[in-house]
């Protein structure tokens, strides 16, 4: 197919045009990102091997010695536990319910579209006021979700203070948030899904139950997969929430890897220990993003007609 | 019939919960910010409101509180931002959905990826950067990161809305003498205008929310940026003001909300660009 769209254009302008037009629409944003991407990421590696003094403000080669003190420091692995949990529980309800509402969605009910737009507002707002507005409403003193749990026959729950429960509350907000992300993604796949293929399940008798597992669900399953492992590389490296709803606390309970490398460099300019914790993320990343890239055709490589 | 009956009351009663679990953590935000610090304190919280508190708490945030700075420093950040981003990344999708080199996918997979890269692996190492530059405490210190963080989303989403248009098109213009930067100058752009207001609608938003960058750049309080802004009130060890807390929280996500309402239409499909095809 390539070589039918390169004859084709061959036709149309000459090689070195074609070269300068390339490069005409594309450098500019390429050189951009070599600047202010590519390069900060390589800066970080090699920093990641360098000890900064913030008196003097110069950096020393220490070789592996940041990389050898996270791996062997408990809190590191820790750190990975609560971020790990974070990804992996967070993106299974978010999957789970955001599924359950795009099949839910799908029945004709008066007034759907506005609850539709209703569940596009979590995602849209501030992480940091995502943050502020649970903080209120897990009040200890006079919170509101508190006042519901005891009403309801839970009890005082320790949303934010019990270390057992803090890492399962960020899950909460997160799920709170980013179900929506993953309903969007679903229903609109389960709008362009054929009608007939459903009709003729109907037709054969199958019940709705049936339906579901048989036919919607493997028809879904790529914007599914594509949903949770979209929001797995976001989840993975969420910062905001944590400084808005725990601050890492209590006693550490909540620390991620994004907060804890923030922690370093920010607060404590480690600036070689914080990038070493960041480079063990980018690396992760670099695999969620490859099992994406595999998931999703990102282009459709076609020839003109 | 009447089982069909229930079930259409129950998937009625569920409908509205969805949509009162999606919206009450603002509405309760919203609440708290018409109420004065003491009456945040009775629970459940009672609708019972006092317009002069009401003035009270907005009047002290947007006046004693420097929140129009903010709100200023938010805007040209976001706006320019968006802005370059765009002019750097609509001619970039143009050229991924049309001209296929050796190495293009590639290059197109390369940018894309930069789009899950984590914020705090190149945090330093911009702050660095930008603290040689000494653009430190400035807009342009945080509009050169932040055209970076946004330019994959905009490249990612313009090439799925150059794919849409037949290459037909692009031809019969070239044939006309056109090169390929005016084809898309002169023909194309009017064509996907729907796809740039779809990436700019994510610049404005992504740039609105951006926190963790923006703390390592700004330091001074006179160019902060309203997340910071909005976050400084919660690091102060003394209890939080919630009234004003809660004022602050709203303020700062209403005009990102406005935003979403005026161009509601472009979100869903921005969303999932990439996802469903």
């Amino acid at each position: 197919m390539a070589a039918i769209s390169s004859s084709h254009r061959t036709r149309l302008a000459p090689p070195t045009q074609r070269r300068g037009e390339t490069l005409l629409l594309l450098g500019p944003c390429a050189l951009y990102l070599v600047v202010f991407s590519i390069f900060p990421l390589i800066t970080s590696l090699v920093r990641s091997f360098q000890d900064y003094d913030p008196k003097g403000n110069t950096w020393t080669w220490i070789g592996t010695r940041n990389y050898a003190e996270l791996f062997h420091a408990g809190q590191f692995w820790t750190v990975v536990e609560n971020t790990v949990v974070l990804t992996a529980a967070g993106v299974a309800i978010q999957v789970v319910l955001g599924t359950a509402l795009a099949l839910f969605f799908s029945q004709q009910l008066r007034g759907a579209t506005i609850v539709r737009g209703l569940l596009i507002l979590p995602m849209l707002l501030t992480p940091i006021v995502v943050g502020l507005m649970w903080r209120a409403l897990l009040n200890p003193e006079w919170g509101l979700l508190n006042w519901v749990a005891v009403k309801l026959g839970f009890g005082y729950i320790g949303w934010l203070s019990d270390p057992h429960v803090a890492l399962w509350t960020l899950v909460l907000v997160d799920s709170w948030q980013w179900t929506p992300f993953v309903f969007v993604i679903v229903y609109a796949r389960l709008q362009a899904l054929p009608q007939d293929v459903f009709e003729a399940g109907s037709v054969d008798g199958a019940s709705w139950f049936q339906r579901t597992t048989y036919l919607t669900l493997p028809l879904l399953a790529p914007a599914i997969v594509f949903a949770a492992v979209f929001r797995a590389i976001d989840a993975f490296r969420t910062f905001d929430l944590v400084w808005g709803l725990t601050n890492g606390g209590p006693v550490q309970a909540t620390y991620t890897l994004s907060f804890q490398a923030f922690q370093n460099g920010f607060v404590f300019q480690r600036y070689g220990f914080a990038s070493a914790i960041s480079y063990v993320m980018v690396v992760t990343a670099a695999v969620g993003v490859t099992l994406l890239f595999r998931v999703v055709k990102v282009r459709r490589v076609e020839a003109p007609a | 019939m009447t089982a069909h009956r229930v079930g259409r009351v129950v998937s009625y009663v569920v409908m509205i919960l969805i949509g009162v679990v999606a919206a009450a953590p603002f509405l309760y935000l919203l609440v708290l910010s018409f109420k004065s610090r003491i009456d945040i304190l009775t629970v459940p919280p009672t609708l019972h409101f006092d317009w002069s508190q009401i003035k009270s708490n907005y009047g002290n945030v947007v006046h004693e509180q420097g929140y129009i700075t903010y709100i200023e420093n938010s805007a040209i950040v976001t706006g320019a931002s968006t802005l370059i981003a765009l002019a750097l990344g609509v001619p970039a999708g143009y050229a991924f959905s049309r001209l296929h080199f050796r190495g293009s996918d590639t290059l197109a997979s390369t940018i894309l990826s930069f789009r899950f890269m984590p914020p705090v692996a190149v945090a330093i190492p911009i702050f660095l950067m930008i603290r040689y530059l000494g653009l430190v405490n400035g807009y342009l210190g945080l509009i050169l990161p932040y055209v970076a963080f946004t330019l994959p989303l905009v490249v990612w989403i313009m090439i799925g809305f150059f794919d849409e248009i037949p290459h037909e098109i692009d031809e019969a213009a070239m044939v006309d003498g056109l090169t390929r930067p005016w084809v898309l100058l002169r023909v194309l752009l009017p064509l996907v205008r729907p796809g740039i207001l779809v990436a700019a609608t994510f610049g404005v938003i992504f740039i609105w929310n951006e926190f963790l960058v923006g703390l390592y750049i700004v330091n001074s309080q006179g160019h902060w940026t309203i997340p910071i802004a909005a976050s400084s009130l919660l690091t102060v060890e003394s209890p939080i003001d919630w009234n004003i807390a809660a004022t602050v929280g709203i303020l700062t996500v209403i005009p990102i909300l406005v935003f979403s309402m005026l161009v509601q239409r472009y979100i869903v499909r921005g969303i999932t660009a990439g996802a469903v095809r």
